[in-house]
């Protein structure tokens, strides 16, 4: 019996389509509502009055920051599990008191008996702003001459040089060189369900159920910011909407919602609204200015740059991972290794921004590719040429890039050859040449990626046998969506040799799983996976050792397959199931395993195409994208495929329509219904290929990851396509219809 | 995101609804489609709504040398509905929001909405439709292109409900709704509703009207001027194109600047055209 | 019927094949009326700006959002949300083809895609691709980028013609 490799269907999927799903704002609690005042300001000092809110039928209370406050003891604080804060400048970041730093900050909140109330509260709270100088344009910030942060001395939160070779002799040494300027917008990445958050209290214990990705996270951060010991925190995540990396990150609106609790000693509950969650997670926006070498016959020799990441106004638990991996990300596949980068973060007096699906990799892919094309165009050299002479060859590998990463397993050149064949890249640049000759605005782009993911430092994994053989497996990884329980599940039925049916998965929930860290950067199959199976193998060995006992035999005597413990010499057999009830007479060794997996980074890769079509309007459209990636071994074909999927029509938003518009007063000027994100009309049609000999991740599983790498590459191959059918150059993503109009 | 406290009337009659709007603080509900919204963002907070929504009186179709097309006929309705000489009218309601909203929202509530992206009053203004206007001291017929004041903003007086629209048939007219959106289901980027008759390749009447690049819909009167009476060929088509978008003052929002709005005009009006020269 | 501000209408409305005679606010918006007052909490708010779909119900038949609905609009009327659309937890043929199709993935728009392809393949028994895609652009999904959704659209209709 073999799960793996199989397109096996989702293993709980029936609760939702029948509409007995439970995310956070489905659960029954007995809560109060929370609704928050925002600030209208980009930057100013304001004086709250309570009175009439409070005069407000069913509204209970109103609490400003200095109440808050109390309660929130410490501030929010960068992801130190993955970000040095030393180098840092960090301001103070907890509810807003008398001074506001962005337009739509949390500035006052009233709690009320329901959500209807709570607003009509919030709409009767008055608020006084004394304006400030504000600076809401990352460039004009960087010159220092407003300050988001008087404290602070300075915009720039960060600033580092990643310095490799030596890079003025390689740009002298240099054929060419020219100049790039290549930058992303700022996004939303826009789960379908809004964050929420429901906080208990009892006087001793807290409950939190939380639309989040990282729940252990969440109640080591609730515990240092509340000061309430890690033990008396319980954060549960029910089902998640989605999450893209925006729901792995902390806002002041979710801290006075558990300050709220403490303080009344009653739940208390809140969803965002759409345009709310529009203002807790904005992503991206980052410019690379610089300059580059390369020789006549196409090898690329020297990036020398400065890379400017915008932070917003505070730095938040995750968007300090950007300016320290988008550079050492930069030189990707390639063989270049001279290399100066400056990377800086600044502070404006925005919505602060967040990391947001394949976070850094997409950026720095984004640079990669845009420099090779840029090499292509200027040498009229082809882009598959091009980069087959620069890609990393199979016999460097493992490859040690410039600035130390350490690339573990792949072979470039084959894949990307294999790929444009595969997805029948030269077929269909002759045929969008013919279509444009017709006078049609048709393209064909493409663009290779090399993605770091599976993160560190460890995942946890339990594997349980019950009384009656069935098995939980609970794991550090929260999946949101992606359908990784079902993967997990299908590589423990074959570690197990039991059928997929006896099966539970379960996450999500501190006190149900003892540890962990979370679904994200394309880790879970790679690291919960392989911890998973790690647990198993352990309670396999515990069960081997209770079946020996009933059969009172030595260890080495059983041997286990499909599902009976047999004795070798006598052919004496056991099943599991009567094996699990045995386990549980009360002697050793049990039949729970849990390990802590140690994780390292692996690099997936791949080449990935789309084909466009322009209108006479510069409406563009992409019609089809192909994708052929190595991810390592393949667990679940058509969960891996629903991945490229989604990335890749999320790569189509941030290329073409989606644009989180910042106005003159710092406000974001745009809803839900013109922030575009794609509908199953702008949705290209795909053709998702894996690799078939695969290189594997030193992981037990042998997979890499998937779920990044359409939007991290998906972006550069969209606007190579649209370049192809307009044969304008294009540096920035979204690409406007009126850049694109004729 | 949640409306304000509100009142609710649900009349049993339009004469009813009349009734209670005089002199009320009250706003007209029929599908909901515009105003809900409005009451979610609190941006509009009447005392009470009137909600005329299942008045079978003011839902109906009565085609004729005039068609006379009642308030509260869903887009549904008007796009599963080929009314033979306004094939425009079906063609416009099938582009409107999505099917969701087409089976709430009604034609009625769209004009007095009048969104000055929205499909309908650039269509109702081509076609020269009149507005029928009650109160309770009688009726009036407003000409569409005075129907239209503004940005949300009609001659529709407070205690007036729009009954219903007259449009006059223009059989052997070749008519059409163009609409450039951003993206599926959005309003118009630029909307285009063109009506013309031509005759041995004479150009015997044309209404120009266009969405989304103005306050109001826009109607390309010299562009039609220029056409009146002239052949249809390429170089007039491009001298209307040219005029119709020279004439407008389109806005620039995040569907897109004013001068690419002003771009696309030009090119929706000169493909168009070129369009029908070609079929005709 | 007249309600003045701040009292609440009696609504008589059929909910999944039951009649519920209920008072609420009329301020209150249909899905928050399913949601918090009859505990149907299948369909889903998505966004406020009418946007997402994933609210998606059926009012006498028709699909609606039921974000931009007033509960008190519903009077009469007869609604049938996602757990009216299969009995005895034998899930739909719709239902079986999301499923199938690996049409969903966080599932939060799930209920409203359903319910409107329901409405869809109610309307018309032949589709093609791009009328699926038309048909159904009122429903944002975050996660899948449509192509099983529209695989299971497809699938769905074959099976019910079957």
């Amino acid at each position: 019996m073999s799960y793996s490799g199989k397109s096996v269907k989702r293993l709980y999927d029936d609760k939702f389509v029948t509409g007995r799903s439970t995310y956070v704002d489905d659960l029954k609690v007995n809560a109060l509502y929370a609704a928050f005042v925002r600030s209208t300001v980009p930057h100013g000092r304001f004086k709250v009055s309570k009175e009439d809110a409070l005069k407000v039928k069913g509204v209970i209370a109103v609490y400003t920051g200095s109440e808050l406050n109390q309660i929130i003891k410490e501030g929010i604080g960068p992801w130190t599990t993955y970000i040095d804060p030393r180098p840092w400048k960090i301001p103070k970041w907890k509810f807003a008191e008398h001074e506001t730093k962005y337009n739509g900050e949390p500035i006052a909140m009233v709690i009320a008996t329901d959500k209807y109330s709570a607003r009509d509260g919030a709409d009767a709270v008055n608020v006084d702003y004394e304006t400030m100088d504000a600076v809401i344009d990352m460039e004009r910030a960087s010159k220092n001459e407003i300050l988001v942060h008087k404290e602070l001395g300075t915009n720039i939160g960060y600033e580092g040089n990643f310095n490799a070779g030596d890079v003025e002799k390689a740009l002298a040494n240099a054929d060419r060189r020219v100049e790039v300027e290549i930058g992303n917008n700022r996004l939303i990445p826009s789960p379908m369900e809004p964050r929420g958050i429901i906080s208990q209290y009892d006087g001793i214990n807290l409950t939190i159920w939380y639309s989040t990705q990282i729940p252990h996270f969440a109640r080591s951060e609730f515990s240092r910011i509340f000061g309430i010991p890690e033990s008396r925190i319980r954060v549960i995540m029910p089902d998640v909407g989605g999450g893209f990396g925006s729901k792995a990150h902390f806002i002041p609106e979710e801290l006075a919602v558990i300050a709220s609790s403490i303080k009344l000693g009653r739940p208390v509950r809140w969803t965002a609204t759409r345009t709310e969650e529009m203002m807790a997670t904005n992503s991206r926006h980052n410019v690379f200015k610089g300059e580059i070498g390369f020789k006549n016959d196409g090898t690329l020799v020297a990036i020398k740059g400065t890379l400017d990441v915008e932070l917003g106004a505070y730095l938040t638990y995750t968007e300090g991972l950007q300016p320290t991996i988008i550079p050492p990300m930069i030189p990707g596949p390639y063989k270049v290794r001279d290399l100066a980068i400056k990377s800086r973060a600044i502070y404006t007096n925005t919505i602060p921004i967040t990391m947001y699906r394949g976070a850094s990799r997409p950026e720095a892919t984004f640079i990669i590719e845009r420099i090779m094309s840029t090499v292509a165009d200027e040498l009229k050299m082809d882009d598959v040429e091009v980069r087959l002479r620069n890609l990393v060859k199979e016999e460097q590998m493992p490859y040690v890039n410039p600035f130390g990463l350490k690339y573990d397993t792949g072979d470039y050149p084959t894949l990307l050859k294999e790929g444009v064949k595969v997805m029948e890249y030269n077929k269909m640049k002759e045929w969008a040449a013919e279509e444009r000759r017709k006078g049609k605005r048709v393209g064909v782009g493409l663009a290779f990626y090399l993605e770091i993911c599976g993160f560190g430092p460890y995942e946890f994994a339990e594997t349980r046998v019950t009384e009656d053989g069935s098995v939980i497996v609970s794991i550090g990884g929260t999946p949101h969506g992606q359908g990784t329980e079902t993967a997990i599940a299908q590589l423990v039925a074959d570690e197990l040799q039991i059928p997929i049916e006896k099966i539970k998965v379960v996450w999500g929930d501190s006190d149900a799983v003892p540890s962990g860290t979370g679904t994200y950067g394309s880790r879970t199959l790679a690291i919960a996976g392989s911890a998973a199976v790690a647990s198993s193998r352990q309670a396999l060995e515990k069960m081997r050792k209770v079946a020996a006992r009933s059969m009172k035999a030595d260890v080495e005597e059983i041997e286990y397959r499909n599902g009976e413990f047999v004795h070798k010499k006598e052919g004496k057999k056991v099943t599991w199931d009567a094996v699990a009830r045995e386990a549980y007479s009360g002697r050793e060794p049990g039949v729970t395993a849990s390990v802590t997996l140690e994780g390292d980074v692996t690099f997936p890769y791949g080449v990935h195409m789309a084909v466009v079509e322009v209108d006479d309007y510069g409406i563009a459209k992409v019609k089809e994208y192909r994708a052929y990636d190595d991810i390592g071994r393949v667990i679940n074909p058509a969960l891996a495929e629903g991945q490229v999927h989604g990335g890749g029509t999320q790569a189509v938003g941030q290329a073409l329509y989606e644009l989180a518009i910042i106005n003159e007063n710092g406000q974001l000027a745009v809803t839900y219904a013109d922030y575009f994100v794609p509908t199953a009309v702008e949705a290209p049609k795909f053709k998702s290929y894996f690799a078939e000999k695969y290189h594997p991740s030193a992981y037990l599983t042998k997979s890499k990851g998937v779920g990044e790498a359409s939007l991290i590459v998906g972006p550069a191959a969209i606007v190579r396509a649209l370049e192809d059918a307009t044969g304008k150059r294009l540096n920035k993503t979204p690409v406007l219809p009126e850049e694109l109009i004729k | 995101m949640y409306p304000a406290q509100i009142g609710y009337y649900k009349p049993d009659s339009l004469g009813d609804a009349l009734d209670f709007l005089e002199g009320k603080d009250a706003k007209v509900l029929a599908g909901g489609m515009s105003i809900i919204p409005m009451l979610k963002l609190r941006i509009l907070r009447p005392k009470y709504l009137v909600d005329i929504g299942d008045l079978k009186e003011l839902s109906f179709i009565k085609e004729g040398e005039v068609t006379a097309i009642g308030a509260t006929t869903r887009h549904r309705d008007l796009a599963s509905h080929k009314i033979p000489g306004l094939e425009l009218i079906q063609e416009t309601a099938s582009k409107v929001g999505d099917v969701q909203v087409r089976n709430m929202g009604t034609v009625g509530g769209s004009l007095c909405n009048a969104d000055p992206s929205a499909d309908y009053p650039a269509v109702f203004t081509a076609l020269e439709a009149r507005m029928v206007l009650r109160s309770r001291s009688g009726v009036r017929e407003v000409d569409a292109n005075e129907f239209f004041k503004g940005p949300f903003s009609t001659s529709l007086k407070q205690d007036e409900v729009l009954e219903q629209i007259k449009v006059r048939s223009l059989k052997g007219y070749y008519q059409t709704y163009k609409k450039i959106v951003r993206r599926a289901g959005d309003y118009a980027l630029v909307g285009l509703a063109l009506a013309i008759k031509l005759d041995s390749g004479i150009v015997k009447d044309v209404r120009i009207s266009f969405t989304g690049v103005d306050e109001k819909p826009y109607r390309a009167r010299e562009a039609e001027k220029a056409l009146m009476d002239s052949k249809l060929d390429e170089s007039k088509i491009s001298e209307a194109s040219n005029l119709a978008s020279r004439g407008a003052n389109p806005p620039s929002d995040s569907r897109g600047s004013s001068s690419y709005r002003r771009e696309v005009m030009r090119r929706l009006l000169k493909n168009t055209l070129e369009g029908i020269l070609n079929a005709s | 019927m007249l309600v003045e501000p701040g009292q609440k209408a009696k609504i008589k409305v059929k909910v999944n094949g039951v009649l519920h005679e209920v008072e609420v606010e009329p301020r209150k918006l249909l899905v928050d009326f399913l949601r918090e007052d009859l505990n149907l909490t299948g369909s889903k708010v998505g966004c406020d700006t009418s946007t997402c779909g994933a609210c998606t119900v059926l009012v006498d038949g028709k699909s609606v959002k039921s974000c931009t609905m007033l509960a008190v609009q519903a009077d009469g009327k007869e609604i049938v949300t996602i757990e009216g659309l299969s009995s005895d937890s034998k899930l739909s043929p719709i239902q079986q083809a999301f499923k199938d199709n690996f049409a969903l993935q966080c599932g939060f728009c799930t209920a409203g895609m359903i319910v409107q392809t329901h409405y869809i393949l109610s309307e018309r028994k032949e589709i093609t691709e791009e009328e699926a895609r038309d048909l159904i652009h009122g429903n944002i999904c975050r996660c899948t980028g449509y192509q099983n959704i529209i695989n299971a659209i497809m699938d769905a209709s074959r099976r019910m013609r079957q």
